[in-house]
């Protein structure tokens, strides 16, 4: 929520948090320094640094892959989640100095354009185990650049949150051509069981965390309600707890009933600002606050407040022998509805 | 194969070089595209600049809208 666009968006947590991700990034790299040395010391420099940025990126790249499920499985994990978009940048970081210095070391010192001998230089495109497995590198560096590029609120706004959250997803296409590098690619020179070991682990933990977010999802879309004269039975007054809603699944789309102050609201699940789940956020200073980023919501109308603009679609409801009913139309972004008293 | 790899790279060149002069007409011409970016500070553009040259199709779409609008 803003009135202009900030450079980076930084309060104290959120600094702690950056200082933390460099300081494990440094860790990171003088640790697998000193390892190589110790056990490799014919390694060279380049060598060093491509392998220790490449490992870094893919293990940044798997954390901010499991942030996602892991706090929709559990709401401890929330505050990782706020800070997702500096890691995910941080990440891209990582993988650029990765493919830099790959293309400087394997591709610029010809007379041939170095982007161009990324695809030429082997041309064995019909092999799998002499597959140019750094094409489909440099395909993934392209998305992870088009991800960190876009990793700010003027993007969100501009491109629509659909776009940009399509454009977003296509991290996992980013993850299967990494995959797909690092097991065609460093895995054909230097295989080592360890390494795939490592590489199958995160796959199969991503893979299984998604799923069972997945599950739970599909839990409350599954939810029966029970119809009566046009409204829809969904809970008892005692299923929601003060400041907190429950979501349901009206009409195809999900909504968060808000129980405060003595009183019940409910407005659209998805929040303007990336689509964060409302009705798993609270009521803080008398406003729905979405858990991801804390965006802030009126519940009785969904409109942010002044002088903000956003706007969340409402619903009707009313209660029979606390029983809560909602009426499954949706009304007009912002339409004010008198909340109902318990 | 050969071909494909030829038509892409020239694609991917076009698209970065539109892109990069987009780019260049955003740092000085950004509240043209959104408001807010009237009272951002200046800094803000050359930070947006590389997600600029890459969104640049749907950032002309919007110009052109507002423009129509």
């Amino acid at each position: 929520m803003a009135l202009d666009y900030k450079l980076v968006i930084w309060n104290s947590f959120k600094k702690q948090y950056d200082k933390l991700i460099v300081a494990g990034m440094l860790l990171y790299i003088i640790v697998f320094a000193v390892l190589t040395f110790v056990f490799n010391s014919e390694t060279s420099v380049e060598t060093l640094i491509i392998r220790a940025f490449g490992s870094l990126a893919i293990i940044m790249l798997h954390i901010v892959l499991v942030i996602g499920p892991l706090s929709r499985l559990n709401e401890k994990f929330l505050p990782i989640l706020y800070n997702r978009r500096h890691l995910g940048v941080s990440m891209f970081l990582a993988a650029f100095i990765h493919g830099g210095f790959s293309m400087f070391q394997f591709h610029a010192l010809g007379d041939v354009n170095p982007i161009y001998s990324v695809f030429t230089s082997n041309m064995d495109y019909n092999s799998l185990s002499n597959f140019p497995f750094q094409v489909l590198g440099f395909l993934a560096l392209l998305i992870l650049f088009a991800m960190a590029a876009t990793s700010h609120d003027f993007f969100l706004s501009n491109l629509s949150a659909k776009v940009w959250k399509r454009l977003h997803m296509m991290v996992y296409l980013a993850y299967a051509l990494i995959i797909a590098h690092v097991f065609l690619g460093a895995f054909q020179q230097e295989a080592s069981l360890f390494s795939v070991s490592l590489m199958a682990l995160g796959f199969i933990t991503i893979s299984s965390l998604h799923l069972r977010a997945a599950f739970k999802e599909r839990k409350i879309d599954r939810a029966k309600t029970i119809v009566e004269e046009g409204w829809l039975e969904v809970c008892s007054i005692d299923d929601i707890e003060e400041d907190r809603a429950k979501i349901f699944t009206v009409n195809k789309e999900r909504v968060a009933i808000f129980k405060y102050d003595g009183k019940l609201s409910a407005i659209h699940n998805v929040c303007k600002h990336q689509g964060g789940p409302l009705g798993e956020g609270k009521i803080i200073d008398g406003c729905v606050t979405c858990p991801w980023h804390g965006y802030q919501y009126l519940p009785h109308n969904g409109q942010s407040p002044p002088p903000f603009t956003e706007k969340v679609a409402t619903y009707q409801l009313k209660l029979k022998n606390d029983i809560v009913y909602i009426n499954p139309e949706a009304l007009a972004e912002g339409t004010e509805v008198k909340p109902v008293d318990i | 194969m050969e071909t494909v790899i030829n038509i892409f790279l020239t694609f991917l060149g076009v698209y970065f070089l539109i892109g990069i002069l987009f780019g260049i007409f955003f740092l000085f011409k950004a509240p043209k595209i959104d408001p807010l970016m009237a009272d951002s500070k200046k800094k803000v553009r050359f930070l947006l600049f590389p997600g600029v040259i890459a969104t640049w199709p749907f950032l002309i779409g919007k110009l052109f809208k507002s423009k129509t609008a």
